[in-house]
């Protein structure tokens, strides 16, 4: 890659996953632009960041100390080792999504019921309302639009983290303007469109069981079964702002991933689990257990 | 106030020129092309004093860290659209006081005789009161449980689906006029002789829009979607009675225009308490409002009904 600096004409060094880059000379901030392909469109919207790195800083140490109880004690000394402000790539995906369903849907009633019980020692027959469930089968069409459902399109990312630090407010969604990322690491797509398409449409199909459980009638329902067809789907490239951080609390292991909601602050971390307080909980919950059993017989025998 | 930009590529709804996205559907709008030919690295300047600007979070904005000038980047807007339809009062002044007088004299058995002889009009405001119009294709699907084909239990499950042409259905947003009064008036304006500009009685008042694009959008979906239930329990649900009634719509050619609808709102006095009426600007037979109850009346009324029931009873008796 032959790229210079616009402001001091320097080599450039740009990784091929990155969109931006800072000129190692004259810290003057680039925004890298390439010729578009299926795989790696140029992004169509952005949101900006805004929470400030201070607030990313506190809002994940907050977050780790709440949770701390279970972890080695060293955590709750750990340091922000690296932070950063990264604009990762998502898909932003919505379409029309007609579902074939059929379920069974109970439909409640009562009935009289007559029983036989003994009452002051003889026996008489009384009757009560019992509720009963019939069940009939139902099949039938749901049409909608699945408008905001977002996937990544970083291997960086996965979607399973991406979709803890959701939801973001896609109010806030701004055209797409080099001016936004520039000074920020943004990062290129790196995974296939087809696979985020894919991944997209099992996001909708799970969506999809909440909203079709929504739409029976009846008193209950069980055995949904759907099949849903996807038409004029829309695949928009996005850039949404993530906080990561690398938290370390222990030179010898390693350190902690958070992730922040560049938007909206929430907070994503994975927290280790301490095998040595787990094992000395379970053993003194057993010894006060074993005690306190011990104490119950020794009382009652006497 | 904004112009009408273009049509979905999906769903052919109405856009807004600031539109990023279709509001019914969330397809992206297409944007101006401006692809890369080669790859190239570039700095983004400050227009004001050139230096290389990058995204500030405090400012939210791209920011010139030496003249502090920010840049502006596209957003969705959220602006407060008014009325660009206004349709014009026919019924004057003084057919609305004809109106009102007609009103008053129509009675009614409990109201009282001299209703129209002594109350005294306390004021009188031409106004146009603001809603929206729309047009939509909704493709509804739905499920419901009715009694028709109810067997042990009293509800059966049904599904189906319908295809609704919704035409020039009005939307109040109105704060000054109840929903009530808004739903008995919208029934008779005639939408087709709307004007740009004002046309009426001479310090005919406009009520203004206070609903952000976003709010007037929800509302509107709101509507389409009371009309779509509306229509499906009148004309597609089987049997009587039914409950659990589940609706999911799919829009499309959602077109919408801002409206400003002529009405009169009179206050007038009998004794000593205000009465509201509501006469219509294109329809003066059409009259809402409240009328006093002659008390006196309906005491005499109550008293001859029980001195009734005693005399049956006594007779009764007797017999």
């Amino acid at each position: 890659m032959n790229l210079s600096c616009q402001s001091c004409g320097a080599q450039l060094v740009v990784a091929d996953t990155l969109r931006t880059t800072v000129c190692p000379y004259c810290a003057a901030p680039s925004v890298v632009q390439r010729p578009p392909t299926a795989d790696r469109p140029p992004p169509a919207f952005a949101l900006g960041f805004t929470q400030t790195p201070q607030r990313a800083r506190e809002l994940a140490r907050e977050n780790l100390l709440r949770r701390s109880f279970w972890a080695p004690s060293s955590v709750r000394n750990a340091s922000v080792e690296e932070l950063r402000g990264i604009y990762v790539p998502a898909w932003l995906y919505s379409a029309l999504a007609e579902s074939d369903f059929s379920a069974s849907i109970g439909e409640n009633y009562t009935e009289t019921e007559t029983y036989t019980t003994t009452e002051n020692g003889k026996t008489v027959t009384k009757t009560r309302q019992v509720t009963k469930t019939e069940w009939r089968s139902l099949s039938g069409h749901h049409a909608e639009y699945i408008p905001d459902v977002l996937v990544t399109a970083s291997s960086g990312l996965p979607n399973a983290e991406l979709e803890h630090i959701e939801p973001f407010d896609l109010r806030a969604l701004r055209r797409y303007d080099d001016a936004l990322v520039a000074g920020w690491i943004s990062e290129e797509p790196s995974l296939p469109q087809q696979q985020c398409q894919e991944q997209a449409r099992a996001e909708v199909t799970a969506l999809l069981r909440k909203r079709l459980a929504a739409f029976m009638p009846g008193d209950s329902h069980r055995n949904l079964q759907y099949s849903t067809r996807f038409h004029q789907e829309s695949l928009a490239m996005c850039l949404l702002p993530v906080w990561v951080m690398a938290m370390r609390h222990d030179p010898k292991s390693p350190p902690l991933r958070f992730l922040v909601n560049g938007q909206t602050g929430k907070v994503y971390g994975r927290v280790p689990v301490s095998w040595v307080k787990v094992l000395l909980a379970v053993l003194l919950g057993l010894l006060v257990l074993g005690g306190g059993y011990l104490l119950a017989t020794n009382l009652g025998g006497r | 106030m904004s112009s009408v930009a273009a049509q979905c590529q999906r769903c052919n709804s109405r856009l807004e020129a600031e539109d990023l996205r279709c509001p019914v559907c969330a397809l992206p709008t297409p944007r101006p092309p401006q692809a890369a030919e080669r790859e190239r690295a570039r700095v983004i300047r400050c227009d004001n004093c050139g230096a290389a600007i990058a995204y500030s979070v405090e400012a939210q904005a791209p920011k010139c860290a030496f003249c502090a000038s920010q840049m502006h980047i596209e957003t969705q807007e959220d602006p407060i659209d008014q009325a660009d339809r206004f349709i014009p009062f026919e019924v004057g002044t003084d057919q609305a006081q004809e109106a009102l007088r007609e009103f008053l004299g129509k009675g009614g058995f409990f109201r009282p005789q001299d209703l129209a002889s002594r109350a005294a009009l306390d004021s009188l405001r031409a106004m146009w009161w603001p809603g929206w119009e729309f047009d939509a294709q909704v493709a509804v699907t739905w499920t419901a449980d009715t009694d028709a084909g109810a067997q042990r239990s009293n509800w059966a499950p049904h599904s189906g689906e319908t295809q609704l042409d919704l035409h020039h259905i009005l939307v109040s947003a109105s704060r000054g006029l109840t929903l009530a009064e808004t739903q008995k008036l919208s029934a008779h304006y005639d939408t087709s002789k709307a004007k740009p500009q004002p046309e009426g009685p001479a310090g005919a008042q406009v009520e203004l829009f206070d609903v952000t694009r976003s709010g007037a959008r929800r509302q509107i979906l709101d509507a389409v979607e009371k009309t779509a239930r509306e229509h499906i329990t009148k004309a597609d649900l089987p049997g009587h009675r039914h409950r659990n009634l589940r609706v999911a719509v799919a829009l499309s050619g959602l077109g919408t225009s801002h409206c400003a609808l002529p009405a009169y709102v009179l206050a007038y006095r009998y004794g000593k308490k205000l009465y509201r009426v509501v006469v219509h600007g294109q329809d003066a037979s059409c009259v809402l409002g409240e009328k006093p109850i002659s008390w006196g009346k309906v005491a005499v009324t109550a008293l001859a009904a029980l001195a009734l029931l005693v005399i049956v009873l006594l007779a009764l008796q007797g017999s």
